[in-house]
């Protein structure tokens, strides 16, 4: 009977689709752009701020009276060299800010503001919130705008996601390594194997950390993979092989055939399944030159000499003919033993 | 408040166009609602159906529309006589075409002005595509001259697309249940998605969701809907009705056409039918949310 067809969606495309679908019902809304006019934000006060020179300052002057005049002056020179390349190009990353009455509230981006007014600016480009955001809400919405970029590498990927899931178990007042890949897929919007894989990954070892830390292993896949190698000693030949650049595939293989020697080495013999052969298969080969050695060095047997005339019309240069010929020697050979 | 729907997938020969031709004929032949049709793809096979279009001698295999039925060559004025939805990167003014069906107008397409549009990479510049046709659609007269804006786009990523998306209050997927379609829908989503990202949360851009379309009777298109209908979250986003594969869709696009419109079908013609349940999802959605 001839096989069943099944077609199935890929797997990686599958989880695309999903993540995509779920990630955009999380967030829609959390990364509006837009451009506002400067004179309408404000610093927010319950935020520790990082200068002392504040809007007014930058656009009245400081008072020579001001208490603080040689410090306020020293920050507005600091900002000089940004406010020149935002003259030029803009600013390259909107500020983030939250909707206060009619007015906003920053939440980041104090230096890029403050340089904007320097640059002469009245408007600059800002990512706004509905309402002002908890602290777990920031670094998710730093999250799904950092796995947007790809230049983004997975150390600093790995960095991201431990701050938010360091956030998220503090609120939930759970330990870090209680958290499963279930409250993870919903807390990023990934699928669960994408979880299951960043969970692994934060689990590893020094050495791997490190390895990902210099960039040496970037694919997540991958590192989950090593990391949830259990043998230190099958790891360590899976790490080297992914440095040496094999693929997950090849990863696989060495682990599951570590695996498997390893039971050998129990003693457990691999116990055969089916039923018992009662033939012999002689095997399979392309190579024309290969089966006809085969064939002829049975037939130059001294004994076997008298039916070698029933091969003389073989097509060496025929996969079939040849195949033909070496279940007819077979028949032979049985009738002579019988 | 205008309805703007457009149909988007940067896989070729999904159904874009005979799905924006269903939806625009059903709306103001059917509903009898004010009816714009906007076509966005430099091929202008979308326009090519309403108005005549000629050959543009500037621009070898590029089309252009026939001169406006109100231009009067002997007036005074700068107006060439032509006008098409490429004007709107260009900031000259723009004039529908009426067409023969009743409450249907068009704003065609002019093949080198859109694929100029396309082309941009600049920074700046390419802000300024992805937000002109919103900002035009957004203007007082054009939200109170219609009730419902159909957009085809060209079957890419590019600015054309993502400006249609960022006007747009509703989205459909025309997808046939293929490999490199499906892969198709994967990208169009990602548009999507980041266009829900950016968007004010009480203007939302609505996906209605995936059309299967040219859905045969084998085992890959079955398996591959059910595979789909199946996903998480996605299933959601599956039309419960399907396009089949049929020669009358591809028939009446023909010059000669008789009866020209699947809607002059009888009313119990099967393809009629098909598509008119799927057209009334639709428009079910995106007038009654």
């Amino acid at each position: 009977m001839a096989k069943m067809k099944v077609f199935n969606i890929g797997k990686g495309l599958s989880n695309g689709l999903e993540e995509t679908i779920s990630a955009a019902h999380n967030y829609s809304g959390d990364l509006r752009v837009d451009i506002i006019p400067i004179k309408r934000i404000d610093v927010d006060p319950d935020n520790p701020r990082d200068f002392l020179i504040n809007m007014e300052d930058l656009q009245n002057g400081i008072l020579p009276s001001d208490i603080h005049f040689t410090r306020k002056s020293q920050e507005r020179e600091n900002l000089e060299t940004l406010a020149i390349s935002i003259k030029e190009q803009g600013i390259i990353n909107p500020i983030i800010v939250y909707k206060h009455g009619e007015r906003y509230r920053l939440i980041a981006g104090e230096r890029r503001t403050l340089a904007s007014i320097i640059a002469g600016k009245t408007d600059i480009q800002a990512k706004i919130l509905d309402t002002k955001p908890t602290e777990l809400k920031i670094s998710i919405l730093q999250w799904i705008e950092n796995i947007e970029r790809s230049d983004l590498s997975l150390w600093e990927r790995l960095k991201n996601l431990e701050k938010i899931v360091s956030v998220y178990t503090k609120n939930k007042n759970i330990n870090p390594d209680e958290l499963t890949s279930t409250m993870l897929c919903n807390l990023i919007g990934c699928s669960k194997p994408h979880a299951l894989n960043y969970k692994s990954v934060l689990l590893a070892d020094s050495l791997l950390q490190n390895l990902i830390q210099e960039n040496k292993i970037k694919n997540l896949e991958k590192a989950a993979f090593l990391s949830n190698i259990k043998s230190p000693d099958t790891r360590q030949e899976a790490i080297n092989a992914c440095l040496a650049g094999a693929n997950l595939k090849k990863l696989k293989m060495i682990s599951t055939f570590a695996s498997k020697k390893n039971q050998e080495k129990q003693n457990n013999p691999i116990q055969k399944r089916g039923r018992q052969s009662s033939s012999v298969t002689f095997g399979m080969t392309k190579n024309l030159n290969v089966a006809r050695t085969i064939i002829d060095s049975i037939l130059n047997n001294s004994s076997l000499k008298h039916i070698s005339d029933h091969f003389k019309n073989t097509n060496w240069n025929d996969y079939k003919s040849i195949s033909d010929a070496f279940k007819q020697l077979i028949k032979k050979l049985e009738e002579i033993n019988i | 408040m205008a309805q703007i729907v457009v149909n988007a997938t940067h896989k070729g020969g999904e159904g874009k166009t005979t799905n924006s031709i269903m939806l625009a004929e059903y709306v103001a032949l059917i509903l009898g609602l004010k009816t714009l049709i906007i076509d966005m793809d430099p091929q202008g096979n979308f326009s090519g159906r309403y108005i005549p279009m000629e050959y543009d001698p500037a621009y070898k295999g590029g089309r252009i529309p026939s001169l406006h039925p109100d231009f009067n060559p002997n007036e005074e004025g700068e107006w060439d006589g032509r006008s098409t939805i490429g004007n709107i990167f260009y900031g000259k003014e723009v004039i529908p075409y009426p067409t023969l069906i009743p409450n249907l107008e068009i704003l065609p397409a002019h093949s080198s002005k859109l694929q100029e549009a396309e082309a941009v990479t600049k920074n700046e510049v390419l802000e300024k595509v992805h937000l002109q046709l919103k900002r035009f659609l957004e203007l007082q007269e054009v939200q109170e001259s219609y009730n419902v804006i159909i957009i085809d786009t060209p079957p890419s990523k590019g600015p054309l697309t993502i400006a249609a998306i960022k006007a747009a209050t509703h989205m459909v997927i025309p997808s046939q249940m293929e490999q490199f379609s499906i892969e198709g829908i994967y990208g169009m989503l990602q548009l999507w998605k980041q266009e829900s990202y950016a968007r004010e949360k009480n203007k939302p851009i609505n996906l209605i969701g995936i059309l299967p379309n040219q859905i045969r009777d084998i085992k890959l298109h079955k398996q591959f809907l059910t595979g789909l209908r199946k996903m998480n979250g996605v299933g959601d986003y599956v039309m419960p009705h399907v396009i089949k594969k049929r020669a009358i869709y591809t028939e009446i696009l023909v010059e000669e056409a008789n009866p020209k419109s699947i809607f002059d079908l009888p009313k119990g013609n099967v393809a009629r039918q098909e598509y008119e349940s799927a057209c009334s999802y639709i428009m079910e959605r995106v007038l009654n949310g």
